[in-house]
Parts: structure tokens; C-alpha cells; sequence
């Protein structure tokens, strides 16, 4: 497989088959606060969108080279102090940590970037940037990432990194913005009194999980096109 | 000989160390390097307002509304629950005069209740207005309150309550903070300034004919024009309703009573706070020993509806 070709199918794996929200079930907090109408929605889909990538791109070079197993500086750090050749140190355990510290505070670089030079950027989607510092889909994503430079044979580069966390965020920004729609709707609707918000709220979001059940299989239909294409 | 653990505490520490040290720096320098420069009016004016964040002045809160304030794009009396005080003091920060400023009040421009609409039908749909404003035939007249209480809900003083099916204010909580007008699907209640206590409304929205009133309403406006005839400068027809000019509105002009007694369905009304006539009437009354916290006792069963 070549890499275009891999790249596509995270993308489209993270955003539609493995839907971080509908698959994985992180980042439900501001998927039920924040999808009362479907413009705020769309504000916070393209304001995790923008993070998630941020840090998996941080995170994958934290990862890469100081926590992975096999990482350069702590290989390097274990032969300048004369190690046994034999064993090597593993930082990994540090990665929870480290991820939360990076993603708060390139989100606080990221909010004062924006309010200097963008100002109306700032203005609209500012105020969602302190909410997502600590979203779980966030955190997520770069644990994802940590997973797949687990294996020293079959490393992820950067460009497979982000393409999954920018799908991840495009997955997320589709299925907050779908549940705004359905929500917006439901306003007119007679809901049961027991069920009316949060209850009638997560069964869709169920019935919307279940429907993104049928992507599942896609990925063998678009490597075909794709490596018909690319022939 | 060291051993893996040794190094690898010691590595951890270090690595902690020097990525909380590196991002210290590069945030404490974007710091000052982004530092955005806020004017010291805006926080004198966010201090000046009441800080209710209600939306009235149309910004999304205090905070908006000061930054806007001084930067000359918004005028300083839009703030309807601090008042003229308010806008006094912001006019003292920006350093400009302002004009007489007068308190806003929600006005529900229908006054019929349950039974005075005509042609009701049962609806047992999704119980707010918003949604049976979609169905026809809920009730016969498609411009009045609907009842369902989206304002009551909006309201965030409790000065709103259903009352025999007509959403009513009480003028001793509402601040004129615009939430319910905003609210209302059809549109039925504005924000009036109030001049005086008690202020002149039209209590009726339906624009049809006199006949298709009578047929939907017992008290709806039929467009008769007798009070335009005793007072042309101060209301004028548009449409079929009589429209009231605040701007030549005087409190104190008998011309008011006049109207009102010209007017033959009683739909243009007063209402808000009684006056000191209204609380002469009733002085010689005797009041009850204690008094429950019942909306009711403010506004209602006077000759002036609310």
C-alpha cells in the first residue's frame, strides 16, 4: 500500500469508520453541551478540529523522540552513562502526563496567537479554545498516535499522525453538527417528559452510533478505487 | 553500575523539567509578545454596569456591550436594567452628555384571555408556542397569545406568568431585558419606554377586519379609528391597528383618558404599576394580616390589565 493511498484510509477511517465520538464514545461532553443549535456546533467542531491537530502534531514529536520504547534520547541518555547494551529505559509511562501538559498549553499559545492577529477568528470561535484544553477526544487522539509508535518496525511518520487527528476532528465536527441538526428539530417535537433533553439526547446519539456501524467495511471499497486509480 | 530505574526517574524528572521550563518561556513571551492592549474604559464601564449578562443592549453580554461602548460603536443608554443610572455613569466615562433616557418595559400587545378567543380547537401537541404556532387552527385568532408560556420560560426575573391563558407582566420584576419579545413566535410583545408608571398600550395585535375579529376574538381591536379621531398626533393607524407615537406621548395629558374612554372594546389599555389614583381607590380597604407571594395581587382584577 502505498502512502497516499494509507493516508486516505485513516482519514477516512478516523472520521467516519472509527468516529472518535460515535465509535470510540470520547469527547461526549461537548458533543451533548454543545450541539443545541448547529452554527455553535460547527464553531466547536472546527475549533477541535484545529486543536486535535495541534497536538497530534506536538504529540507525535514528543513521542517520536523521547517516549517511545526505543526513542533517540533515552537510547542516547542510556549510552552516555555506560548502560548494559542489553536493557533500555522506557519513558512511555510519562505519556499522560505529558500529552495533558502540551495540548493545555498550546491551546494558551494557540489563544493568544489568535487574539493578536486575529481578532475576529478570536471573536468567534475563542471562547470554545479554554473548553476543549482538556477534551477527552483530544487526549485521545494522541494516545492513538502512541499506539502506532509502539512497534519499532512499523513506525507512523507525521504525515500519517495528522492525518488521523485532522480525520478525527472532521469526525467529530461531522457528528456534533449531524446531532445539532437532529436536536434542532427535536425542539418541535413531543418528547416523552421523562426523556425531554439529555435522555432523548443520548438515545440518539445511540441510533447515531449504531447507523455509523454502516461505514464499516468501506475502507475495502476505497482502497480498491483508490489503487485502481493510482495504477 | 546504574540500574535502568535509576536513569530512567531521573530522565523522567529531567524531561518534565525541561518541557515545563521551554513552555514557561515560550508562553510567558507570547505573553508580552501577543499582549493585546485593553482599554482602561472598558473596564471602568464593565464596573459601571450591573453585570446581569441579560442581552438586552444586543450584545452577547456586559462585556461585549462595554468593549463596544468604547470603542463609539454602541450608544450608552441601551442597558435596560441599570437604567438611566447607568447610562449616566457610562456617559461620565466616555466623557459625552445623554439624552434623557427612559426605562424599557415589555408590553403583550393581546389581552384576551382563555375564553375571550374564539374557535379554539384542542391541541395536545408539543406544549410550547413555538411549535403550535406551526399548527393552524390551535385557536381562531392567528396574531394573539397562544398561552403556552415560551416567554414565561424565557424570562429569567419570573415576571412573566400565564394567567388564564395570557401571558402577563408584572411590571414590579421585568427589567425590559428584550428576552421574551425575542422569544415570542408571533411576535405579540414589544419593549415600550416606559414614560410613566403606567403607560397607554394597544392591547391587540390582529390586523384583519373588523368581521373576521369579531369572528376569532370578544375583544380584539376592530380598526375603528375612534381613537385616532380624538388624538391624530399621537396615534396613527397602520394597518388595521392603532399605533401609539411615544415620542409625543406625555403621561400627564388628559388626552389619554379621553381615548380611552372613546375606544368601544376597551383594547387600548394602561398598564404597569398603579398609580397614586389606583392606591387612593383602595386605601380605605383593609389589608389582609399577611400577604402570600402571589403573582397575582400585583397585576390583575384592576379596571387596567397587565
Amino acid at each position: 500500500m502505498d502512502t497516499l493511498t494509507s493516508l486516505v484510509l485513516i482519514f477516512i477511517g478516523a472520521a467516519l469508520i472509527n468516529n472518535f465520538v460515535l465509535h470510540y464514545f470520547v469527547g461526549i461532553c461537548p458533543f451533548l453541551g454543545v450541539s443545541r443549535r448547529v452554527d455553535t456546533a460547527f464553531g466547536m467542531g472546527c475549533a477541535v478540529t484545529f486543536v486535535i491537530s495541534i497536538s497530534g502534531l506536538l504529540n507525535w514529536t514528543v513521542t517520536y523522540f523521547v517516549l517511545r520504547p526505543g526513542a533517540p534520547l533515552p537510547v542516547w541518555v542510556w549510552q552516555a552513562v555506560g548502560g548494559d547494551p542489553a536493557k533500555q529505559i522506557d519513558l512511555s509511562v510519562l505519556s499522560y502526563i505529558i500529552y495533558i501538559f502540551v495540548i493545555a498549553s498550546s491551546v494558551q499559545f494557540v489563544e493568544m496567537y489568535v487574539r493578536k492577529f486575529f481578532p475576529h477568528l478570536y471573536r468567534s470561535f475563542g471562547v470554545f479554545l479554554p473548553l476543549i484544553t482538556t477534551n477527552c477526544a483530544i487526549l485521545f487522539g494522541s494516545l492513538e498516535i502512541m499506539k502506532r509508535l509502539q512497534d519499532p518496525t512499523k513506525l507512523w511518520g507525521l504525515h500519517e499522525a495528522l492525518a488521523l487527528t485532522l480525520g478525527g476532528g472532521v469526525g467529530f465536527t461531522i457528528a456534533i453538527s449531524l446531532m445539532a441538526g437532529i436536536r434542532e428539530e427535536l425542539d418541535m417535537c413531543d418528547v416523552p417528559k421523562p426523556l425531554k433533553g439529555a435522555g432523548v439526547a443520548l438515545i440518539i446519539a445511540g441510533i447515531m452510533a449504531m447507523a455509523f456501524m454502516g461505514f464499516v467495511g468501506v475502507d475495502k471499497g476505497v482502497h480498491g478505487v483508490l489503487s485502481a486509480l493510482l495504477k | 553500575m546504574l540500574t535502568t530505574t535509576t536513569v530512567a526517574l531521573t530522565l523522567a524528572a529531567a524531561v518534565l523539567a525541561v518541557l515545563a521550563l521551554v513552555m514557561a518561556y515560550v508562553l510567558g513571551w507570547a505573553n508580552r509578545a501577543f499582549h493585546v492592549k485593553v482599554d482602561p474604559k472598558v473596564e471602568q464601564i464593565i464596573e459601571a454596569l450591573p453585570g446581569a449578562n441579560c442581552g438586552g443592549c444586543g450584545y452577547v453580554g456586559c462585556a461585549e456591550y462595554a468593549a463596544a461602548v468604547a470603542r463609539d460603536e454602541a450608544v450608552v443608554n441601551l442597558c435596560a436594567p441599570g437604567g438611566a443610572g447607568v447610562a449616566q455613569a457610562l456617559a461620565g466615562i466616555m466623557g459625552i452628555e445623554v439624552d434623557e433616557s427612559f426605562p424599557y418595559r415589555a408590553v403583550v400587545h393581546c389581552s384576551a384571555n382563555l375564553d375571550q378567543r374564539l374557535q379554539r380547537a384542542e391541541y395536545t401537541g408539543e406544549q410550547t408556542c413555538f411549535a403550535a404556532n406551526l399548527v393552524a387552527g390551535v385557536q381562531g385568532c392567528t396574531y394573539g397569545c397562544l398561552g403556552l408560556g415560551d416567554c414565561e420560560r424565557a424570562c429569567k426575573y419570573g415576571a412573566i406568568q400565564i394567567i388564564n391563558g395570557l401571558s402577563t407582566i408584572d411590571y414590579d420584576k421585568c427589567i425590559g431585558c428584550k428576552a421574551c419579545a425575542g422569544t415570542c413566535p408571533r411576535n405579540i410583545i414589544t419593549i415600550v419606554p416606559f414614560k410613566a408608571q403606567h403607560m397607554l398600550v394597544v392591547a391587540c395585535s390582529n390586523q384583519d377586519s373588523a368581521g373576521d375579529v369579531r369572528a376569532v376574538c370578544m375583544v380584539g381591536c376592530l380598526g375603528c379609528r375612534a381613537c385616532t379621531k380624538v388624538a391624530p398626533d399621537l396615534i396613527s393607524i397602520q394597518g388595521a391597528l392603532p399605533e401609539i407615537n411615544y415620542d409625543n406621548y406625555d403621561p400627564t395629558d388628559d388626552i389619554l383618558q379621553k381615548v380611552l374612554e372613546k375606544c368601544p372594546r376597551k383594547r387600548l389599555t394602561f398598564v404597569g404599576r398603579p398609580t397614586e389614583k389606583d392606591l387612593a381607590a383602595v386605601a380605605e380597604e383593609e389589608l389582609p394580616e399577611s400577604i402570600q407571594a402571589d403573582f397575582k395581587t400585583t397585576v390583575d382584577e384592576t379596571e387596567w390589565r397587565g
